[in-house]
């Protein structure tokens, strides 16, 4: 061995040695944390995080269950959580470390997914309904609009077969997570001739084209919308009459982490207010934290697309977990609907 | 005859690159969208800003390079191999390998990892991407060599053994210079299919080894964004110069 | 021979009994087994994953995605074989027009169907142009049929096809021609009767080498395609993502890939030859 590669070694190895800083891995969705949310949290907590982004739940789901993915705090939505949890995924909350959950707004502090919150925390939450320029006249209500004729063609529903079916079956007046087959078998014919119109199913990407004025009217998230809307201001979101989805993503530490204290510390900092704020803010997310929105401009904190008044949100429903059958069922019924 | 090839030669490569060019004219644009407002390389200076991306670049150039040396050198053998002593079963596996959807080699090559890491407390990680991508690279390698092969005159072999050479010799001297256009060809193949690799590299990727195509596709599952367009136009650009050069340098 | 052909052969074997039989082995298994109360997999063992495939709606499927990956290996073919041929008489700069050819597919593949989504679509390039020209009044709907689907996997896969053939044709000798020629033989009949028959083993290859990916695919399907028409790469693909149904698309996928084999020995026991 020549002078010169021992000294690269010795090198590498004091490289690997130095390197004790303390890492913590984080697997969220993309545009949910502002530009300096993570650096900031690493330059006060001494830790170097790895930081990653997925587009969809399975992404993370088909990683998280095999139990050795690496990562130490993900991001779920409240529909996974018990399921999750039951399959022994996630690890216990511990309250005493986690100071900042009176922050949480009432209603978070003990949804409906996880009432003591021992297995997540409540991040952002936000509701799917439709987005539409101004030059649609008379201007949509709700989810019978898409079976309108006038829009043939400069329409787009979601692509995710829980939110097409989800919104049929509002339509019809039945509930959002229903597994019936007579309902669901009513929601797919709904499904089949709202196809006819549609220009095609698109999930994010539908925001640029509606800037761009080549969609009309898209069923779209809250958050996207809004971000939609600040690029192009003739553009409104409006909650269907009929009834809507809701959901939150929730963060949730993964039993294969040998890391539990920093993650706790970690969800700790993300529901600090200012914090929150500044995400909500930035990324026009909705915070599920009191003290966030307090912080808020007005602008934001009233706005009607991210935070609706009680009366509205009180026609939305909560995504929950389906059970096996329900969720064989209803991929059939989206194949049916794609094959048409 | 010659000159209708070459006008349609020229029409092919238009077509295989009109839409790479296109958008890197406008990833000259100071606009996102489709209308021109003015020159401006703000995409590119925040492309080169961005650290996840120029580690994503890293690590699939990386894994590219690894997975594709050990695939065609493995692969090439194995297709010499396979040239005479035509095996059933493994011409099948082959074929099966190639069959696959990507989604199942990704799902299956996720299991097998997990069913090993109950042994050796591992992580998926780099490895495991070159692995992963070593496995469908292979196919492609042995696919093009023995396209190659088939056109290669046993009598040589004989010759060469009535003269006198080693097997070993005979493979190195005889039948490797006939091979190296279509190993070339077969090394380039496996390069692109690698680098280019999104759904099985997402699926058996690490913490550590996020590669280009997984953050592209981030980026670009939200809608157009020109980042994106600065970050091809530099590969594409980046790459032709190296090509050219190369060209260049052998030519003198 | 036997001892070079031994050690040639083990690596590869290697590589393949432990890259992917054994991988392969685990899908089967998975197909027998059953889907867990929301995700993942486990016993009792079962043949219902299959039953249900029986299914008229994914024969459908299948038949719709084998037609279309079966026109898009034809478009290939078409479009790939002169572009080989020019590239394989070009002398010294066969490897700079080959590097050409592979150079734009060293970027995403995301990035270039994004490419063909800006140019096709409304406010798109393509139309754009169209309209300045005058010769058309309204845009075009160029994105989100079938069309758009075809021509996004026709340029994916192109390269695939040119490649093999290249590699094929590289070592058909000019005399050959030449000799065609002076027994008096027209450029179509050289072209068919001593051209293609000798670049036969690199049309297979280029063939099965276009086929199987493209009836697998997902992605141009889905973003050209507007995610309106579902092929059989979709729905396997939502089985391990949205319904989380791994053993179905384990079965699925299996039953796909046997049809493909059935197919592709098939096709290779008319010649009587072997494939590879």
């Amino acid at each position: 061995m020549t002078r010169r590669s021992l000294l690269l070694a010795a090198a590498g190895a004091a490289g690997c040695g130095g390197n004790r800083a303390r890492r913590l891995n984080v697997f969220n969705w993309s545009e949910y944390v502002a530009p300096e949310t993570i650096s900031n949290f690493e330059r006060e907590f001494r830790v170097r995080v790895r930081y990653a982004t997925y587009e969809s739940a399975e992404e993370m789901l088909a990683k998280a269950s095999t139990g050795n993915s690496g990562w130490d705090v993900v991001f779920p939505s409240n529909s996974y959580i018990q399921p999750m949890a039951s399959a022994g995924l996630l690890a216990r909350l511990d309250h005493k470390r986690l100071p900042n959950l009176a922050e949480l707004e009432p209603f978070f502090q003990s949804p409906p997914w996880d009432a003591s919150l021992s297995w997540s925390v409540p991040y952002m939450h936000s509701s799917t309904g439709i987005v539409y320029d101004a030059s649609v006249s008379p201007p949509p209500v709700g989810w019978r609009d898409f079976l309108s004729e006038r829009f043939r063609g400069r329409v787009t529903m979601l692509d995710d077969p829980n939110e097409v079916i989800g919104a049929c079956l509002k339509q019809l007046g039945y509930s959002l997570n229903s597994c019936d087959p007579a309902q669901l078998a009513q929601a797919r014919n709904l499904a089949l001739e709202q196809k006819r119109h549609l220009r095609a199913y698109l999930n994010a990407e539908v925001r640029e084209q509606l800037v761009a004025g080549d969609v009309l009217m898209a069923q779209l998230w809250a958050t996207t919308a809004q971000i939609g809307i600040d690029a192009r201001p003739s553009l409104t979101y409006v909650y269907p009459i009929e009834g809507f989805a809701l959901y939150a993503d929730c963060a949730v530490i993964l039993r294969e982490s040998d890391r539990v204290e920093l993650a706790h510390e970690f969800i700790n900092y993300l529901l600090r207010p200012q914090v929150s704020a500044r995400i909500a803010a930035a990324m026009r997310t909705a915070t599920p934290s009191a003290g966030a929105r307090r912080l808020l401009p007005p602008s934001l904190r009233n706005n009607p697309t991210l935070y609706p008044p009680p009366e509205t949100l009180a026609r939305g429903e909560w995504f929950t977990a389906l059970p096996p059958a329900g969720q064989r069922l209803r991929d059939r019924i989206w194949t049916e609907i794609k094959t048409a | 005859m010659k000159r209708a090839l070459a006008l349609y030669a020229v029409a092919a490569y238009a077509f295989l690159h009109a839409p790479l060019l296109i958008l890197a004219a406008f990833s000259f644009n100071r606009s996102r969208y489709t209308v021109w407002t003015s020159f401006s390389l703000d995409w590119y200076r925040a492309a080169f800003r961005d650290h996840q991306l120029r580690e994503g670049a890293w690590n699939s150039i990386l894994i590219a390079v690894t997975a594709t040396t050990i695939s065609t050198a493995v692969g090439a053998l194995f297709a010499y191999g396979l040239w005479k002593r035509r095996s059933r079963w493994l011409s099948a596996s082959l074929y099966l390998s190639l069959i696959t959807p990507e989604i199942v080699t990704g799902v299956s090559l996720l299991a097998f990892y997990q069913w090993i890491f109950q042994f050796w407390r591992l992580h998926l990680g780099m490895c495991t991407v070159v692995f992963a991508h070593v496995s469908f690279c292979i196919a492609y390698v042995v696919l093009v060599v023995a396209a190659r092969l088939r056109g290669f005159d046993p009598g040589l072999e004989d010759a060469a053994l009535d003269l006198g050479a080693t097997e070993w010799g005979i493979f190195w001297h005889v039948v490797l210079p006939y091979l190296k256009p279509g190993i070339l060809a077969a090394a380039l193949l496996a390069f692109t299919v690698s680098i280019d690799d999104y759904v099985i590299t997402s699926l058996v990727a690490g913490v550590d080894s996020q590669t280009l195509p997984m953050v592209i596709y981030a980026m670009a599952r939200r809608g157009v964004n020109p980042v994106v367009n600065a970050v091809s136009s530099v590969i594409v650009f980046g790459l032709g110069a190296m090509i050219l050069i190369s060209e260049r340098l052998r030519a003198s | 021979m036997n001892r070079v052909r031994a050690i040639a052969l083990t690596p590869g074997a290697a590589v393949i009994v432990v890259l992917f039989l054994i991988p392969l082995a685990i899908t089967c298994a998975y197909s027998a087994l059953t889907r867990g109360a929301y995700f993942g997999l486990g016993p009792p063992w079962t043949a219902d994953n299959y039953r249900r495939l029986a299914d008229p709606l994914y024969g459908m499927v299948f038949l719709r995605s084998f037609a279309l990956a079966a026109a898009s290996t034809a478009i290939c073919f078409l479009l790939g074989f002169p572009l080989a041929v020019f590239i394989a008489r070009s002398g010294r700069r066969k490897n700079l027009y080959l590097h050409l050819v592979i150079l734009p597919f060293w970027t995403s593949q995301l990035v270039r169907i994004y490419a063909w989504m800006f140019l096709l679509r409304e406010t798109g390039l393509a139309n754009g142009i169209l309209q300045a020209l005058g010769i058309i009044r309204a845009p075009l709907p160029l994105l989100y049929n079938d069309g758009a689907v075809l021509l996004g996997l026709v340029y994916a896969h192109l390269p695939f096809m040119v490649l093999p053939l290249y590699a094929a044709l590289e070592r058909l000798d000019p005399n050959l021609l030449e000799a065609s020629a002076d027994l008096g033989a027209r450029p179509w009949t050289t072209l068919s009767r001593v051209m293609l028959p000798l670049a036969a083993p690199g049309i297979r290859a280029g063939a099965v080498l276009v086929f199987v990916p493209c009836l697998g695919a997902f992605l141009v399907p889905d973003l050209l395609g507007g995610g309106k028409s579902i092929m059989i790469g979709t729905v396997i693909q939502n089985q391990f993502t949205t319904a989380r149904d791994w053993p179905f698309g384990a079965a699925m996928s299996l039953v796909v890939m046997v049809i493909v084999l059935v197919l592709l020995w098939v096709g290779a026991g008319r010649r009587g030859e072997d494939l590879l």
